[in-house]
């Protein structure tokens, strides 16, 4: 066992030293909807990727179950910010699962110094095996419904990739966006990463699978827009995986939706309904519904749920 | 903030051994700050350092209670001719770890501490009439071994449920196994409608322990008095509302009570004991 220890007393502990070549690391963490992190976890199962180190969790976590068994605490388990890797012919991979984000106490997004410790450890290990190009995911919150495919919002850390993401299949530039003018904000280390990684030299892509912006405040994870992020992805790195699984996955979340649509007040799905007509990014072709219409609803949604648009 | 500035250490204690005992703020029953608050009046406590709060605590301002302004505080002590060390702390809301091994630094180089004891209330179901009992959890077969000379039931098994978090107790226990330090954790049930309030019985009986463990000597019959008034100021509240005593005697006869039963009696307990005060 390969025990590192980097930035202060805060350890990466690698069981094993995998010979990889220039290999891209993949990162997700949870967020809205668990989009990154079920795409990213999705993509480790369906490639086998082998796990062969961890960050120790101590410095950065509550722990989040203990073990005690006839008086004795045998046991206390922290939530893992695990590394894995895959050979393939065409690219190699590092991948990083962590299940928790390292927040305050209350909080659901890393902030601050520990936020800042952990992207920094992340980019320790890729570096230490030549890895030069950095992926996270994350969710896009969207006026969009849920029965649409979504879309995937891709924010890179330099302008030379912005032609590459540009060409990626559904995906949409934050400068695509009406209103926005190309401007926005990443929540948390699916996003924060992109900035370390930009300080320390390497590229970095956020890829965020949309949510419907009813859904972001309902504890449910939205597996199809994983599955836009995973599709995204795949095309992007060259690789083939096996979506039976995460389809399955959509089927049963799609369920479950459904039946928390229809305990929504009826006038509030008509509303809801008429998203499925409308377009947010900049129309290239003329729209089934007028300008005032979509005005409206997006108004009256807003009221609805008194939050603004947002991504993580 | 560097490694050498998580805490202050004032007055170095003469110690040639100890055990520390710690007790949390926002306990129920207020079980923590008072029995530390107890040992420290009654033996005469001397403080001799304390964990700094920054990085530990959230700085953002202060909360106010009862007109007054709060602060978090770690505070150590120790005592001349005893055993015994305490910390009487609020909880830290970052940086746990890094808290808890601050308090295994100070309690091993500067009270060269062989044993460690928490103290904590758990919520109970029973009635405040039934005998308090002092449930223990250690980090090591040999100190389930020590907790087996005193009346302690020690044999739980438990697991964290879904959704929910271990007790900043048990991750102290945990801390103290991996530095080889030997801790228990001492628990007593507190009646649910006496957990915002105050449970002097339950203090009493976690006093009755460390005085056995650490042969202090103390006379109880302050305690014995402060759990009297309870009592008296109970069956008080018993006499004036049928609602509360019928809530209770259902409790005496093990009958559990819906959710809004519960409710109602913590709400009553809790408004007695705000009037009376």
């Amino acid at each position: 066992m390969r025990h590192v220890e980097k930035r202060g007393a805060m350890g990466i502990r690698l069981d094993r030293m995998p010979e990889v070549e220039n290999p891209v690391l993949i990162a997700g963490w949870p967020g809205i909807g668990n989009i990154g992190i079920i795409a990213v976890d999705t993509l480790r199962g369906m490639m086998r990727a082998e796990e062969f180190g961890e960050i120790e969790p101590w410095d950065f976590f509550y722990p989040k179950r203990v073990i005690i068994r006839n008086g004795e605490l045998m046991d206390l388990e922290f939530p893992t910010s695990k590394f894995y890797f895959k050979r393939t012919e065409r690219q190699d991979f590092i991948l990083f699962i962590g299940e928790e984000q390292p927040a305050q106490a209350g909080r659901a997004y890393a902030e601050g110094k520990k936020a800042y410790q952990m992207a920094n450890l992340v980019l320790d290990v890729a570096l230490e095996f030549g890895c030069r190009r950095v992926y996270t995911s994350g969710a896009a919150v969207a006026p969009i419904h849920h029965t649409v495919r979504p879309k995937v919002w891709a924010v890179s850390n330099s302008e030379g990739l912005i032609d590459e993401v540009r060409s990626y299949e559904n995906t949409i530039l934050m400068s695509d966006i009406e209103g926005r003018e190309g401007q926005g904000n990443i929540t948390g280390l699916n996003g924060l990463l992109l900035g370390v990684a930009r300080k320390r030299g390497l590229e970095a892509i956020c890829v965020m699978g949309e949510i419907p912006v009813y859904l972001q405040g309902l504890a449910l994870a939205y597996p199809k827009a994983s599955r836009s992020v995973l599709e995204v992805l795949t095309t992007a790195l060259g690789i083939r995986i096996e979506m039976g699984g995460i389809d399955e996955l959509v089927e049963s979340s799609e369920r479950e939706i459904e039946r928390v649509y229809e305990l929504f007040p009826s006038e509030m799905r008509e509303q809801l309904d008429k998203l499925k007509y409308v377009t947010y990014a900049k129309p290239t072709e003329p729209e089934p519904i007028t300008e005032e219409d979509k005005k409206r609803i997006l108004e009256d949604i807003d009221k609805f749920f008194k939050k603004e648009p947002k991504e993580d | 903030m560097s490694e050498k500035q998580t805490f202050k250490i004032y007055e170095k204690p003469k110690l040639e051994s100890s055990c520390l005992v710690v007790g949390w703020g926002e306990d129920a029953g207020k079980l923590g700050t008072k029995v530390i608050d107890y040992l420290n009046k009654k033996l005469g406590g001397k403080e001799f350092g304390e964990i700094e709060p920054a990085g530990f605590f959230s700085l953002g301002g202060v909360s106010v209670e009862d007109d007054v302004a709060q602060f978090p505080e770690s505070k150590f002590y120790w005592f001349p001719e005893k055993y015994l060390v305490t910390l009487k702390s609020n909880r830290p809301t970052s940086d746990w770890y890094k808290f808890l091994d601050s308090v295994l630094d100070v309690a091993e180089h500067y009270c060269r501490a062989k044993e460690l004891y928490t103290i904590g209330g758990m919520v109970s179901p029973a009635a405040h009439t039934s005998p308090r009992e002092l449930l223990a959890v250690a980090n090591s077969p040999e100190m389930r071994e020590i907790l087996g000379l005193y009346e302690l039931s020690r044999d739980m098994d438990y697991e964290t449920p879904p959704g929910q978090r271990p007790t900043l107790n048990s991750y102290l226990l945990w801390v103290a196994k991996r530095r080889n330090v030997a801790a228990a954790s001492i628990w007593v049930p507190i009646p649910f409608y006496l957990v915002a309030a105050e449970d002097p019985q339950a203090w009493r009986k976690t006093v009755e322990f460390l005085d056995r463990r650490f042969g202090l000597g103390i006379d109880f019959r302050d305690l014995d008095e402060d759990a009297a008034r309870q009592n008296e100021k109970l069956a008080e509240l018993r006499s004036r509302s049928s609602e509360v005593d019928s809530y209770i005697r259902k409790l005496e006869s093990n009958l559990g009570l819906t959710q809004e039963e519960n409710e109602e009696l913590v709400r009553e307990v809790e408004e007695f004991f705000r009037r009376r005060d």
